[in-house]
């Protein structure tokens, strides 16, 4: 064999190794991702089974427990952006992803049914957003409006907001789709149950807010 | 398919093609060349410098040849002046006395005829060219001379550095330089060097002849002698530590001009005359490797530099329309916290790396084995930030200027 052709077999085989550690590694931190959103759901489950818990053991005077949901929106928005980072990194398609997202939905909506019992309970007027959107390449308008909402989010730190993916396949979602009759016209919102549907502008999904809701939205609790 | 997948097979030529650098530098025969002992029996040696318009500096060039380390009566320098409109001819006029020294004046024709010219006046067993903006180390002739040993190399190159870089695009130009130091090492072991710089070559006086002598190559005289001498089966050798310093452009405009006359020379002569080393058998590390890769780093360096762009300019613009209408103390910030989840590694990107740091590598091999001094660490620097952005301008430049069959001066 040709000095050549013995090195360039030689090269190929260190270039094979060394794209096949780099493809190992990228793999290796991606699972590492998924391993940590699972500690951070698990942690989450077990807090929103707790505050639930708690709420239903003080029933006769819940409004003066310590009971509180916010903190538990506040890692809940936190889970949402690491989800949807890991998304973005292993495709949407991703069967941990998937499940994930799942989990993440169910959360969601325990959390959003917690906030409207306190609410009744206790008379406050938290402003929730339910915000369904699709990745599916469906919603050209979804990602201006999940940054919207994000900027909402960080501006008025007691506004609800409740993402979910109008596409997931999972019973409890299906089932709050139906129960608050959104239509599947994406990007769409439920604002403390009001509809609205599309987004153009931030200017005209502040108006979709009760008057004066963004101004005065504080800690519910 | 993301646009990104368009990259890998790029990046995975990239990296196999470095590694095959850094395995022949390894084999017996690139070993063998760097543990080369210098010869006791030296031949006659002549070095032709052609000049146009080079009163800067021929001067200190003809100054740094007389003050070689090889006997007298052994090495001659003849200084062509090829019709020089400016002071060249009174430069070279200060050593017309000098006995080691002749001096020729002709009419401009082109580098290739001044070569020829000084050539024409020697009879010396090896004649060597050196660019008038250049500058040799003492003991680089002797290090050259080495490399003839061997009755089947016909051509040897040097190891060129920048002159006295000053700004960040020479600091650059020495890294790039280093890197081809050791690209220049590595070939030769496989009989792959296609080009015989304008800088110190040198060349067996039988060979010149019997090829017929220098010719227009394009622009690339260099290229194209060295091409016609492996199409004719002779092997060219390289001395890594025959150190030779050139002026390097300072500026972008500059640079990019000197590159699209090297790359455009370089596609019309192996995509012209010497389409034929493309894939020859007979050529093995020339015809099957070096070549071949070569064109596809043109292509692959337009190609990644286009697929950038395009993502670059999607991803800013989706950006843009995502933040249109937040406040800009929002949407100008970024936001989240600095946690390792969210540290943005991706194959792509981390095949780029691989690429880049084994080219530091061997940009930090070429500066060892030819034993250059001086700091690398700006070149490092800016040819990691600066290279990548500047490199696509002329390959692009000189691809259009060879389909559109567009000409361009040397100087202009």
């Amino acid at each position: 064999m040709s000095l050549v052709a013995r090195n360039a077999l030689i090269a190929l085989g260190i270039t094979i190794v060394l794209v096949g550690t780099v493809a190992y590694s990228i793999n290796y931190l991606n699972r590492a991702r998924i391993a940590e959103l699972s500690a951070i759901e698990d942690q989450l489950s077990i807090d929103t089974i707790s505050l639930d818990t708690q709420f239903s053991l003080l029933e006769a005077a819940p409004c003066d427990s310590n009971a509180s949901s916010t903190t538990l929106t506040s890692e809940l928005a936190d889970f949402g952006n690491r989800l949807s980072y890991a998304e973005g990194q292993l495709g949407s398609d991703d069967a941990q992803v998937i499940r994930l997202k799942e989990q993440y939905s169910l959360l969601e909506i325990r959390d959003y049914l917690l906030t409207r019992k306190i609410a009744e309970a206790c008379g406050t007027k938290p402003v929730t957003v339910l915000y369904f959107y699709s990745n599916a390449g469906d919603c050209p308008d979804c990602d201006k409006a999940g940054y919207a909402l994000s900027y909402l989010r960080n501006t008025y730190p007691a506004l609800r907001v409740y993402s979910f993916d109008y596409n997931l396949d999972l019973g409890a979602l299906r089932t709050l789709i139906t129960v608050t009759k959104v239509r599947n016209s994406l990007p769409a919102f439920v604002i403390n149950g009001k509809h609205s549907y599309g987004f153009t502008s931030l200017g005209d999904l502040e108006k979709q807010f009760p008057k004066g809701a963004l101004a005065t939205s504080t800690s519910v609790l | 398919m993301s646009p990104e997948m368009l990259a890998y097979p790029f990046l995975f030529i990239a990296i196999f093609f470095e590694s095959f650098v850094l395995v022949t530098l390894l084999s017996k025969p690139a070993r063998a060349a760097r543990a080369r002992a210098r010869r006791e029996a030296l031949p006659s040696v002549a070095v032709i410098v052609p000049c146009w318009n080079e009163a800067a500096t021929v001067a200190a060039t003809c100054n740094s040849l007389l003050a070689l380390d090889y006997p007298k009566e052994k090495l001659e320098v003849v200084l062509v002046d090829d019709g020089s409109t400016d002071a060249t001819p009174t430069e070279m006029q200060r050593f017309a006395g000098h006995p080691q020294v002749r001096i020729v004046r002709k009419e401009n024709g082109g580098k290739h005829t001044a070569l020829n010219a000084g050539i024409a006046q020697t009879r010396a067993h090896l004649v060597g060219c050196l660019d008038a903006d250049s500058f040799v180390e003492p003991d680089a002739l002797r290090e050259i001379i080495a490399c003839f040993d061997d009755p089947k190399v016909m051509a040897a190159t040097a190891a060129m550095s920048v002159h006295r870089p000053g700004n960040m695009l020479q600091y650059m130009q020495n890294a790039e330089y280093s890197f081809g130091i050791t690209l220049r090492h590595a070939f030769a072991s496989i009989n792959g060097l296609y080009v015989t710089p304008g800088p110190f070559s040198f060349y067996r006086r039988e060979i010149v002849e019997k090829l017929g002598g220098f010719r227009y190559g394009h622009q690339t005289e260099d290229m194209e002698m060295a091409l016609r001498i492996q199409q004719a089966g002779y092997g060219i050798e390289n001395a890594p530590k025959a150190r030779v310093y050139t002026q390097a452009p300072a500026t972008v405009t500059g640079l990019v001009k000197q590159r699209t006359r090297w790359t455009s020379g370089f596609l019309r002569n192996i995509l012209g005359e010497y389409r034929g080393l493309i894939g020859s058998r007979r050529h093995s590390g020339l015809g099957m490797l070096v070549l071949p890769i070569a064109l596809v780093a043109i292509s692959s360096g337009i190609g990644l530099f286009l697929l950038m762009l395009f993502l670059s300019v999607e991803r800013m613009i989706a950006a843009l329309e995502i933040r249109a209408g937040i406040p800009l103390s929002y949407a100008l910030l970024p936001h989240g916290t600095f946690d390792w989840f969210y540290f943005p590694v991706n194959f792509y990107l981390s095949l780029a790396v691989v690429v880049l740091l084994t080219s530091i590598t061997l940009i930090a091999i070429g500066k060892r084995i030819s034993k250059t001094p001086g700091n690398i660490a700006f070149g490092l620097i800016s040819y990691t930030f600066l290279y990548g952005f500047i490199v696509p301008i002329w390959l692009i430049r000189a691809t259009s200027d060879v389909v559109f069959g567009k000409r361009r001066n040397w100087r202009y």
